[in-house]
């Protein structure tokens, strides 16, 4: 009984399968609010799952000169990073299928690995752009990946653990968008950086460099890097409301709280325009880590008088 | 047990072809055209007529397109680039060919710097006539595209063409 509750939990409810179709949810909802903002009507509502289908029914080419381990391993291991990220993150409002102390830091890395694989997946398929996207896809993770660190830093500073179950207990009582206003900026910023949504969607310039690291791949290995993508949305989400948003405790908080973060990335999708690399780096490094940086400091200071 | 299998295929066949009906991508090739049917086919990409409602987005990279949309006669240069981006989408793949020029030649019919219309260099599947085509004439086309993938046709494979057997 045990085992199977287990396996049900990992591989359809609420990891696996549902996961993956509430993340290909979240992706039309997000398409169709940037064609509503841009006085459009938009795809159905059934669009990301009818790319995904045709998708894994197409030819799946491979170029005479990549390896082909990783041509056809990297989307399998991207998928897989972000589907055992799920595990640790109060998805849907639920607890989270597994947890030990030190969780955070786990998640946060296992949601890199779909984005380290694009860019190794880039360099192995060794066309000119895919090899422009691979190198802006690796320099944006430098980017924006130690100041999203340090934002979710700072909620486990303040609940005293690095456990995401913990933090979220902790932040069902305690607003902390308010007590650290820039540190849920950054982290929201920090997550549009991370799925590469405009204006940080410089490794996939479609007027630039064709489609960036994914230039080659078609078929089976595009729709598993497509799913991973919107797997890391919805992980992405439930981390930031249930740190910044006061928590998640069940499935109509969830559906709130991120509906609502989804409509504000949505919206600065539509406002912004796309950075240069080199733009994007500095934005990171001058304001994002510098700013979260100094709130880290007045928190410690006010934690080490307070005591 | 034959029968059960039978009935399986035919289901996964049917999820498969609605997939493709309803999930179009397009990639937009300039073959040597007067760029009047190129800014026809940017109007239909527009929000005025937003065709990504029936799931039509244009791509950058052959590789994830399932239509290439030609435009304009094939001149010598432009031959082996149509060939090649042809060849590099992949299986099931359509064409469709915009305008007067890249049906027949249209203007350019006989000029010493063109191979002739499109369907002399690659097969087509949907032909879009008109100098330049409305953009309502190339949603049409696309409409007759998806009355052919509803009639199966996606099934079936379709013959490789390979640049030896293209005549120059």
């Amino acid at each position: 009984m045990n085992t199977f509750t287990s396996l049900f939990t990992l591989l359809i409810f609420p990891a696996g399968l549902t996961l993956m179709l509430v993340g290909m949810f979240y992706e039309w909802i997000d398409r169709k609010l940037v064609a509503r903002f841009q006085n459009r009507v938009g795809p159905r509502w059934f669009q990301p799952f009818a790319d995904t289908l045709k998708l894994f029914a197409k030819e799946q080419i491979k170029p005479a000169i990549v390896n082909p381990y990783l041509f056809f391993g990297l989307p399998i291991a991207a998928l897989a990073g972000a589907l055992t990220a799920a595990l640790y993150v109060p998805l849907m409002g639920l607890n989270p299928a597994s947890n030990f102390p030190g969780d955070l830091i786990v998640t946060i890395y296992l949601l890199s690995l779909p984005t380290m694989c694009v860019g190794l997946a880039g360099w192995n398929t060794s066309g000119r752009f895919s090899l422009i996207g691979a190198t802006r896809t690796l320099t944006q993770l430098f980017a924006y990946e130690a100041p999203f660190l340090l934002a979710m830093l700072g909620p486990a500073l303040v609940a005293g653990s690095w456990q995401i179950n913990t933090i979220n207990g902790y932040a069902q009582n305690h607003w902390l968008i308010f007590t650290q206003p820039v540190g849920f900026i950054v982290a929201l910023i920090g997550l549009m950086g991370k799925l590469e949504l405009p204006p940080f969607d410089a490794p996939e310039a479609e007027t630039e460099i064709v489609a960036g690291a994914l230039t080659e791949y078609s078929g089976r290995g595009l729709a598993m890097f497509k799913i991973s993508r919107s797997v890391e949305l919805i992980i992405g989400l439930s981390l930031v409301s249930s740190f910044y948003l006061g928590g998640l405790n069940g499935i109509p908080s969830f559906l709130f709280k991120s509906l609502a973060l989804l409509l504000v990335m949505s919206v600065l999708q539509v406002l912004l325009t796309r950075l240069r690399i080199d733009q994007t780096v500095g934005l990171w490094w001058r304001f994002g880590a510098i700013l979260v940086l100094a709130q880290l400091l007045v928190m410690i200071l006010w934690k080490g008088l307070a005591l | 047990m034959n029968n059960n299998s039978q009935l399986w295929t035919k289901v996964i066949n049917q999820v498969r072809d609605w997939a493709r009906q309803n999930s179009i991508w397009a990639v937009h090739f300039n073959s040597g055209s007067c760029n009047g049917c190129d800014i026809e086919i940017l109007a239909t990409l527009t929000p005025r007529y937003d065709v990504e409602r029936f799931g039509i987005k244009l791509q950058g990279s052959p590789r994830h397109a399932d239509v290439l949309i030609v435009t304009g006669p094939v001149t010598r240069q432009a031959r082996e680039r149509l060939i090649r981006t042809y060849e590099q989408m992949p299986e099931p793949k359509f064409v469709i060919s915009v305008g007067s020029c890249s049906i027949s030649g249209g203007v350019f019919e006989g000029c010493y710097n063109c191979v002739g219309s499109v369907d002399d260099v690659i097969p087509v599947d949907v032909y879009i006539p008109g100098c330049p085509p409305r953009p309502e004439a190339i949603i049409d086309g696309i409409v007759q595209l998806l009355t052919e993938l509803k009639g199966g046709k996606a099934r079936k494979q379709q013959r490789p063409v390979t640049a030896e057997e293209i005549p120059a």
